[in-house]
Order: structure tokens, then C-alpha cells, then sequence
């Protein structure tokens, strides 16, 4: 990023480093604790390199969302309505086919 | 068609995906040759699919508008859609990615519907204050244990203001980048990385907090 040029990673306040830490997590893999233009101000602000750590848990723990559990299913009405629906025709807003039943 | 945006006028096709949202998406068994199936309008093939998505659609739905009759309807109207769009489908991403994107696209579109028009989603995304987490960053002593319960974050997502909630979901868990997440919403690329932020910061602060009285279901509705 281009702010970064002038930002000394090693001496900035941690109000540098709360304005760029949504840059720092968007940048790279997402994950600022092994970046390593930030080691030594980590090291030196042990609160900054605890709230990285809670941030860096809270996306990858986000990441198993993505695999509903079983309890998450919606109910059989949805496919009931889905089935009623495509047999008598679905109004599309294009000329797609559409099987006439399910 | 490969547009991302969201158009009032015209429901966009799902783009071609990211290699990061892909990798996410691997091919299921037995997936392709219903496909093949469903685009020559076999009944059971599309059951099929419905079986394998529905899930995954329903949750998605529910994650972004937190309400469970409002879910439903989108995952119903997201597999019509995708009966007439299936032979639109070429292929060239995982299914599941282009399932997921259309259904994104619904949802936003229901939104917008609603009355959430560009500017007013935009505005939405910026929660009031006494939504905003609070810069405690330095709390050392709140700070997470170094792991993250499943259930409780789930809570903690549902209990977000509906704008963190939407970009939290499509990012951190479905794995759309800030770039697509940013046309999706009609937004900038550096709007959508702040909100990011400050939902995690949000939910840090609502997963420190004490765990409430508990609840028979992990996701439950949430007023948009």
C-alpha cells in the first residue's frame, strides 16, 4: 500500500497501528501475527499482538462456519413449495428451460 | 454473463470465481452428472442437487438476513432461479461457488426490495454507535483465551448489526474477496475491509462478554 512507504513499522503509535490494521489484515494471507515488518512493534505492544491473535481466531474459527451443522437445515415446506412451484411452471424473468415437474 | 454487480432491473449470473472461493468448494461426488441431468431437465437430478445445497443455501440465506421465514423464502426462490439458470452453468467454477453467488445476489436483491436502495445500504453497513465496538484494544485482561467456540460464534454473528453481519459472512465465511464483496454491496473495497474490521471487533467484544442463558438453537432470529 501506498501509506505504507512513509510508515515506519517498528516505531509507530498504536493508533498507526489500530488506522492500518484493517490494511494489514487485508494484505498478505490475512494473518498479521506472522508478518514480518511487524515482529518487533508486536513484541513491543503486547496488548496490539493479543487483539491480532483474538482477530486472527475469530477468522479462522469463521472459516468452519462455512460447513452448516445438520441441525441447519430449512424445513420440508421449502421443498414442498419448490415442488408445487416447478409443476405448474416457473415465471422466470428469461427464457431458460424448465422441467415441467420434480 | 459475467456480471457481479446488483442490478434492481436484472438478476446478475454468477461470475467466474476466485481461485480462493473455489478452493473452498471442491467438487462432490456424483455432482457433475446431476447437473448434466438437471440442464435436460431430470427431475430427480435436480432433487438431487437440492439435497446436496440446500443446507449450505439455507444458511448462507439466514446468515445474511437473520431471520428464519425470510431464509426459507430466499432458499426457495434461489433454487427456482437456479432451475432456470442451470443451463447457464458452464462449468468453469465449482457449482457450489456459483450456487453461493447466485444466492448472494438474490439475498441482496431482496434487500434492496425491502428499501435498502445503493445509498442507503451503504449507509447501512455503519452501524449506529451504540452498535460500533468499542476501542478497547489494549484490554489485555478481556483478550480471548486463544480459541473460539463454534457455537458461541455462530451467536455472536446472529447478534451483529446487519451490516458488520453482511460482510463478516460473505468474507470471513463464505470467502468472497474485498474487491467482489465490494461490488456485491454496491460499495468501496475500503469500506468493505473497515466494516471487516470492525466486525471482528465486534464479535471479540461479544464473545469476552459472559455466555448468555442458553438457547435450544445455535442460530436464532435476529431483527434486520
Amino acid at each position: 500500500m501506498t501509506e505504507f512507504k512513509s510508515l515506519d513499522f517498528d516505531t509507530m503509535t498504536t493508533a498507526d497501528f489500530e488506522q492500518y490494521l484493517p490494511e494489514f489484515f487485508a494484505n498478505g494471507d490475512g494473518h498479521v501475527s506472522t508478518d514480518p515488518r511487524l515482529q518487533t512493534f508486536l513484541k513491543n505492544n503486547p496488548d496490539c499482538a493479543a487483539l491480532v491473535r483474538d482477530l486472527e481466531a475469530i477468522a479462522d474459527q469463521a472459516r468452519s462456519l462455512f460447513e452448516p451443522t445438520e441441525d441447519q437445515d430449512p424445513s420440508d415446506t421449502v421443498w414442498s413449495n419448490i415442488q408445487d412451484k416447478l409443476k405448474h411452471g416457473v415465471s422466470g424473468e428469461d427464457d431458460f428451460p424448465i422441467p415441467l415437474t420434480v | 454473463m459475467d456480471v457481479q454487480g446488483l442490478q434492481m432491473t436484472q438478476m446478475p449470473q454468477p461470475a467466474a470465481p476466485t481461485p480462493g472461493v473455489f478452493k473452498r468448494n471442491p467438487p462432490i461426488a456424483g455432482e457433475a452428472e446431476a447437473i448434466e441431468a438437471a440442464k435436460n431437465g431430470d427431475a430427480e437430478a435436480f432433487s438431487k442437487l437440492y439435497a446436496l445445497h440446500k443446507r449450505r443455501v439455507y444458511t448462507l440465506c439466514l446468515r445474511m438476513l437473520g431471520n428464519v421465514s425470510e431464509a426459507e423464502d430466499m432458499t426457495q426462490e434461489a433454487f427456482l432461479h437456479l432451475f432456470r439458470k442451470i443451463g447457464s452453468f458452464r462449468g468453469e467454477s465449482a457449482f457450489s461457488t456459483w450456487l453461493h453467488r447466485l444466492t448472494v445476489n438474490l439475498v441482496l436483491m431482496h434487500l434492496r426490495k425491502k428499501g435498502l436502495n445503493l445509498v442507503s445500504l451503504e449507509e447501512t453497513i455503519n452501524p449506529s454507535e451504540e452498535d460500533a465496538p468499542k476501542r478497547d484494544f489494549g484490554s489485555r485482561d478481556l483478550a480471548l483465551t486463544g480459541s473460539v467456540d463454534r457455537v458461541a460464534l455462530e451467536r455472536a454473528v446472529a447478534s451483529l448489526p446487519p451490516g458488520y453481519r453482511m460482510v463478516f459472512v460473505l468474507h470471513d465465511v463464505e470467502g468472497f474477496e474485498h474487491n467482489e464483496i465490494a461490488t456485491m454491496l454496491e460499495c468501496s473495497t475500503g469500506n468493505s475491509k473497515s466494516q471487516l474490521h470492525k466486525a471482528r471487533l465486534k464479535l471479540r467484544e461479544l464473545l469476552r462478554q459472559p455466555e448468555p442463558a442458553a438457547q435450544p438453537n445455535g442460530l436464532k432470529e435476529v431483527a434486520v
